[in-house]
């Protein structure tokens, strides 16, 4: 064994280092980005390592960075900082598994004031501040307006109500005569990752913060799970799982927006980053996701998701670590990275130019969505993976109408209140311990 | 120092390293995770104690039940179909077939073949719209299903898959099968028996051993079902219910929920579970194995 050892110290693997680390403090950030969105971030990280000659950062691919940053955490090893989602704040919170930054950003000139309003709600949980935020996108309707001419829609008119929603899916449905689908309108399971998301555009929610309360039972919720069976009813199920089972991977030129095989997509602004790699032509139009008849429309409604920067507990440099994190939180350098994930920048005050010469067509609508104040982000609650996984659940069996969604959501409610309770009564538990 | 207590720490020093490796790596953390089993373990804080809070809540728990029946479902048809194919493979080239080695190399080669790939391949094999099953069904005038969409047809989706991996069950039974006495058979053919009869009062007897390692192998493997599951049924709009397996939710519990001590308490059920099937199949042995004396 202790030769083993000492022939594996003398001739085993090394890994590389960059002359650049030497006399300077190195911070390890783990992000979740690769290819061009990675690329973009580099050039951030790149852009710091530049600036000045105390600090190096560098850059790690990390896959499923929540988990990993879990256990690298509780390990006692963590990176020095972490790019995490938003979601993942509460949970990482409520554990102290991050610092807070409520002393330390304003240090370094970061403020809460210099981000949008919507998008404020992430980065802070039970009135502390716990992370900036490094992308953020909003979720809206994504059209192709080629289809909407093509069925005599007028293409620079995306639908404004529910109703207007379901007349334009209804036009642009195209079946053949033996009864397959070619053609959807709108399809809520494509792409499927927000299936919580229609009660909102209801005029309802899914969550109350306030009295840590599940809402899935709700009368909006109802009436949005009612609204969406109606789809499934109309088309077939059987008819539309055939058909989405010939869609392609989404992050590939098969994407059934962009083949046209679905004409309308609640997507956020990344999308438009598919459509300029693999179909540039592509007409399209971007709208605030509408709502049902006598929901108040004066401002839009969507959801907030965006990607935060925090430093975990145990970090070695905490102070280095936010000196980094507020070189990217600069306005030059917010936007940058936005323009090269085609996302709006997160920061209350954008340059004069960005909105005009922005890649993304629709970003105006992302950015108002991101001033509204109906503007509303995933439920701030440590157990939400848990809570949106029964949502998913019971969500697939209403889609396929095999339940009544009355009775289902009423189930669903007491279950996700479950996973509430059980957090909250750890919790007292921990206080008392 | 005495000869016996000299050889004996001889022997200690030669087997710790594993020693060390296994109470390292294996044992300490099954203990702990056992402690964790009864405890509240978010991963990111300590553990608080909760008794048996996590032992009672999984028969509380819609998911729990739900990925237990379809672990004993998915356990149930796809070990005894996995077992009977493959001796009836083995049976097939122990006979005198041309090209029995090319046969066995190509139901042998399978096995090599990373889970994970053989799982994206089988997926688009497997696609409702674009894959070669139901190009092929389609030819024979049969629409096929969705089958990694639709609930009722992604068991036995999992199932036919799970059968390409029988070639190394296969090699096992060939070489059973050629330990077999000829003499046997002769005197078989002498009593009159035919090939059928043949099989079931000589072949199946005398590799009944091999039959018993391999569904106690096969056994094991299914109840912790994990790695294609999760690839095949794992969608955006989330997973299948129909392909949530027992492993699966497991993990969830452990890495997505951080509900570590929920996840141990699972784990410890799963490997109660293992061992009492095990213990049935080996009691169940004595009367329905044969062992030949040497």
């Amino acid at each position: 064994m202790v030769l083993g050892g000492t022939g594996y110290a003398a001739f085993g693997p090394r890994g590389s280092r960059d002359p650049r680390e030497r006399n300077r403090i190195v911070l390890d950030y783990w992000e979740k980005w690769t290819r061009h969105e990675g690329e973009a971030m580099m050039k951030v990280v790149d852009a710091f390592n530049a600036s000045q000659n105390r600090i190096f950062v560098r850059y790690a691919v990390t896959s499923d960075i929540g988990q990993k940053s879990m256990i690298a955490i509780a390990g006692g090893d963590p990176p020095d900082v972490i790019g995490l989602y938003s979601f993942n704040i509460p949970p990482y919170a409520e554990s102290n598994a991050i610092m807070a930054l409520d002393e330390l950003a304003p240090r370094y000139g970061v403020s809460l004031d210099n981000y949008a309003k919507g998008v404020r709600q992430v980065m802070q949980h039970k009135g502390q501040w716990w992370a900036t935020v490094n992308t953020a996108g909003s979720v809206a309707l994504y059209y192709n307006k080629a289809l909407f001419a093509e069925v005599g829609l007028d293409p620079e008119r995306p639908p404004r109500s529910i109703e207007e929603l379901d007349d334009a899916h209804r036009k642009l449905v195209l079946m053949r005569e033996d009864g397959e689908l070619l053609r959807a309108g709108f399809l809520h399971r494509e792409p499927g990752w927000w299936s919580w998301l229609w009660p909102y555009h209801f005029g309802g929610s899914i969550y109350d913060p306030a009295g840590d309360r599940s809402t899935v039972g709700s009368p909006e919720c109802v009436r949005a799970m009612i609204w969406m069976q109606m789809y499934a009813r109309e088309l077939g199920v059987d008819r539309v799982k055939k058909f989405a089972d010939g869609f392609g991977n989404y992050f590939t030129p098969e994407n059934p927006f962009l083949t046209g095989k679905v004409a309308m997509i609640v997507q956020g602004p990344w999308i438009a980053n598919l459509i300029q790699a693999f179909k540039p032509d592509l007409a399209y139009g971007v709208a605030p996701f509408p709502v049902a008849a006598g929901v108040a429309n004066s401002e839009p409604v969507g959801l907030i998701d965006t990607d935060v920067l925090a430093i975990p507990r145990g970090a070695k440099h905490p102070e280095a670590s936010m000196e980094f994190i507020a070189w990217t939180q600069r306005q030059d350098m917010t936007e940058q990275l936005a323009r090269a994930h085609f996302k709006p920048s997160p920061l209350a005050r954008i340059s004069e130019d960005f909105l005009s010469t922005h890649p993304n067509k629709g970003i105006a609508v992302h950015y108002n969505i991101f001033n509204s104040s109906r503007a509303f982000i995933a439920p701030p609650t440590r157990v939400w993976q848990q809570f949106k996984d029964e949502c998913d659940s019971v969500v697939q069996r209403l889609w396929r109408l095999e339940v009544e969604p009355d009775a289902a959501l009423a189930a669903l409610q007491i279950r996700t209140q479950g996973f509430l309770d059980r957090a909250a009564d750890e919790r007292r538990r921990r206080a008392v311990s | 120092m005495s000869t016996s207590i000299r050889r004996n720490l001889h022997g200690l020093l030669w087997v710790s390293p594993w020693l060390i490796g296994a109470g390292a790596f294996m044992f300490l953390p099954m203990a702990m995770s056992l402690y964790y089993s009864f405890t509240d373990f978010p991963m990111l804080e300590p553990p608080l104690w909760n008794g048996l809070g996590n032992y009672r809540r999984m028969l509380d728990d819609p998911t729990f039940l739900r990925v237990v029946k379809n672990t004993a479902l998915y356990c149930a048809v796809a070990i005894p179909l996995q077992t009977m194919v493959a001796v009836a493979l083995a049976a097939l080239l122990n006979g005198k077939v041309r090209f029995s080695r090319f046969f066995q190399a190509c139901i042998f080669l399978p096995t090599l073949v990373p889970l994970i790939a053989s799982a994206m391949v089988w997926m688009w094999l497997f696609n409702g719209e674009l894959g070669l099953v139901n190009r092929l069904l389609g030819r024979a005038g049969i629409t096929g299903p969705s089958w990694l969409i639709d609930q009722n047809w992604v068991m036995p989706s999992l199932v036919i898959m799970s059968l390409w991996g029988v070639g190394q069950a296969v090699v096992v039974y060939i070489a059973a099968l050629q330990d077999v006495p000829r003499q046997l058979y002769e005197a078989g053919r002498i009593d009159g028996m035919g090939p059928l009869r043949q099989f079931a009062n000589v072949t199946l007897p005398m590799i009944s051993p091999a039959i018993l390692f391999n569904v106690v192998a096969l056994t094991i493997n299914s109840v912790q079902i994990f790695a294609v599951p999760f690839v095949m049924f794992r969608r955006p709009d989330g997973t299948n219910p129909a392909g949530h397996f027992y492993t699966h939710y497991l993990y969830e519990n452990a890495f997505v929920y951080g509900q570590m001590g929920y996840a141990s308490a699972m784990a410890w059920v799963q490997l109660i579970v293992v061992l009492m099937l095990t213990a049935v199949m080996l009691v169940a042995s004595k009367r329905l194995v044969h062992y030949r004396r040497v």
